[in-house]
């Protein structure tokens, strides 16, 4: 669009009664030798009093003038703006028309009515049409009588579920959501090993159902998994179950409307759902891991379409796992783990932490074979109701863990056949074959609380080994 | 396949050994490298065969792993 | 807003141009093999074999391993096959 010719140009809505009120006034300035032009967003035969209005019903003239209040006048003389009033002030219009005695009879002063271009999700579609958006990604064109859901399918960027289509407008009302620009490199994605951006990361929190809010949990977890300590490559291309779970810590949690109470690793809640099936989105789009390709699970699991949680820290008993981990206390972080699904372990009888101990310690030893010790990991979620069991009886988390360690050494005369690489533990079988190994190696079993009401705890197990990890990352913006 | 191509890079001629389970891996890889590398297939499964049966079929890919490193002719 | 919808594409938006392998000798005689082990289970006793047959053929044989599977052969790891061999076979992906 050309810059405005000089002169006057007054945007206005007939919706709007300081508009209709100062109808008069647009007619006197009509009248002049060099005449107000008026722009209408709403009603082109709006002001009927006034010959030539322009129809700006598409907004486009609004949106490039960045008008937010109606009615707005400006000046422009020799090209450029020189003057501009909102709302009706009899003085301030005058000044700018350079003219006496207009809208008599008017009040001096009314407030004006929000523009049209400042309706919800209007700036973006606006900014889409009209706007240099700055985005750099190809456009997909939709045909007429295609439905853009069934065209998001054809093109293979679902996970067999329906997503929103990423349109312009709502990939800018994403990116809303960061300070971050678009054009910003997050990380290098496996298996395809190519630049993932923010905007190619808001494209697909649009297709997983985020709101902009979600963007910087969305960001973070795409970094931690990118980090080369979580070996998304190893989880994305293994014959194995895993899935890269993502665990967000910290305020932001409640901010964003997380779940970490009852039900939290199951459906509902939005936040969750869509942040976890964001990431991998993006994996399967960006970094090009798609199942039956690079991606050799032998079953996969459930929480490949989307596996995120928020964990409990309503009490501050124990330390939360980012604390933990060194982050400051009120960092919102987000970790990122391999994770193969959710084993519950229902205790309702135990009444001492001794006796939860020995209830959760046999089934943490079972994970993958009673006798694998290598390439294993697991959380371990407890519930409340357990919680307070070994709140009351003052045991530490490091305490649990201790306890749980204490009885998950393995014999290694039960260790399961064929270590493939591991010598040591071949070595050490044929020599000392009543000595024990633990079942995890240090750290890699971990404790969070989260979920709802019940005596219950849940194992969620996954690899762990010298080259796939959990990372934590803090969320920033 | 990330490797074939590293090492091809550097000059260094190769061939990948793979299962035929990778058959369609070893493509998706390839169209996203923008490189199709020298693969022999041998047939899966792989992980419970016998040290016989392994060597049988190092024997029955050993000419083709031969022919994926010389110029035809 | 009466107009054509546009979706934005959340792939990479690779095109590859597919290049050629590099030059095969004409002959393999005199090469020095190099045989790298992925670390899958069962590749080393095929790649066993296959050193058993290039050395009946009277070819120099040196053996490299990853460290693991799921990760890309090190930077250092590729030169130094590049160093001390002509030829690689790496196996076995399963």
């Amino acid at each position: 669009m050309n810059p405005l010719p000089d002169g006057l140009h007054a945007v206005v809505k007939r919706e709007c009664p300081t508009c209709t009120l100062i109808e008069p006034v647009l007619r006197q300035l009509a009248a002049r030798s060099s005449p107000v032009t008026v722009y209408s967003q709403d009603d082109p035969a709006f002001p009927a009093s006034v010959k030539g209005v322009v129809d700006d019903r598409e907004l486009e003239v609004s949106f490039r003038l960045g008008v937010q209040i109606v009615p707005t006048l400006i000046r422009m003389e020799k090209g450029r703006e020189t003057g501009r009033a909102f709302g009706w002030n009899r003085a301030e219009w005058e000044a700018l028309a350079g003219a006496q005695g207009l809208g008599p009879g008017l009040p001096g002063n009314r407030p004006g009515c929000g523009s049209r271009t400042e309706e919800p999700g209007m700036s973006f579609r606006l900014a889409a049409r009209f706007g240099e958006t700055g985005l750099a990604s190809r456009a997909i064109r939709v045909p007429a009588d295609a439905d853009p859901i069934e065209v998001c399918f054809e093109r293979g960027w679902t996970d067999g579920l329906p997503v929103v289509p990423p349109t312009k407008e709502r990939v800018l009302a994403m990116l809303s959501g960061t300070t971050r620009a678009p054009g910003e490199v997050i990380g290098i994605v496996p298996p395809d090993r190519v630049e993932c951006t923010v905007e190619k990361a808001a494209i697909n929190a649009v297709m997983a159902g985020c709101r902009p809010e979600y963007m910087p949990v969305v960001l973070a977890a795409i970094d931690a998994a990118l980090e080369p300590g979580f070996g998304l490559h190893g989880v994305l291309c293994t014959t194995n179950a895993v899935a890269p779970v993502i665990m967000v810590n910290g305020p932001i949690a409640k901010r964003i409307g997380m779940n970490s109470k009852g039900n939290c690793f199951g459906q509902g809640n939005r936040a969750n759902a869509a942040i976890g099936r964001a990431l991998q989105l993006v994996v399967r789009n960006v970094g090009g891991g798609r199942p039956g390709e690079i991606d050799r699970a032998c079953f996969g699991n459930p929480g490949k379409y989307t596996f995120c949680f928020a964990e409990d820290e309503d009490d501050a008993v124990w330390e939360s796992y980012a604390i933990e981990k060194g982050f400051a206390k009120g960092a919102s972080t987000v970790t990122v783990f391999p994770g193969d699904g959710v084993e519950p372990i229902i205790d309702q009888n135990s009444r001492t932490p001794e006796a939860l101990a020995d209830s959760y310690a046999p089934c943490l030893r079972t994970i993958y074979h009673p006798g694998q010790v290598v390439d294993v990991a697991a959380f371990l979620i407890i519930a409340p109701e357990h919680a307070r069991v070994f709140y009351g009886a003052g045991w530490s988390k490091q305490r649990v863990k201790d306890e749980l360690n204490k009885r998950l050494q393995v014999p290694v005369r039960e260790l399961k056949p064929g270590f493939g690489t591991d010598e040591r533990l071949e070595k050490l079988k044929r020599e000392n074959p009543d000595a024990t190994v633990p079942k995890f190696r240090t750290g890699s079993l971990n404790i969070v609380r989260a979920g709802g009401t019940g005596l219950f705890a849940a194992i969620v197990s996954g690899i762990g080994s010298i080259t796939i990890n959990p990372v934590t990352k803090e969320i920033k913006a | 396949m990330h490797d074939l191509r590293g090492l091809e890079d550097l000059g260094v001629v190769s061939v990948g050994v793979c299962s035929t389970d990778f058959i369609e891996a070893a493509a998706a890889q390839n169209r996203s490298l923008g490189y199709d590398p020298a693969v022999v297939f041998v047939p899966h499964p792989i992980q419970d065969r016998t040290d016989e049966e392994m060597r049988v079929l190092a024997d029955q890919a050993f000419d083709a792993i031969l022919r994926a490193l010389q110029a035809p002719g | 807003m009466s107009q054509e919808l546009e979706l934005l594409d959340p792939t990479a938006e690779l095109s590859p141009v597919v290049r050629p392998r590099i030059a095969r000798p004409a002959s393999l005689e005199g090469k020095t093999f190099g045989l790298l082990d992925i670390a899958k289970k069962r590749g080393d006793v095929l790649l066993d074999r296959i050193e058993e047959r290039l050395r009946e053929r009277g070819h120099a044989v040196r053996r490299f391993r990853k460290e693991r599977f799921s990760i890309v052969a090190p930077p250092e790891l590729k030169q130094d096959i590049r160093e001390r061999c002509d030829i690689v076979i790496e196996a076995l992906a399963d």
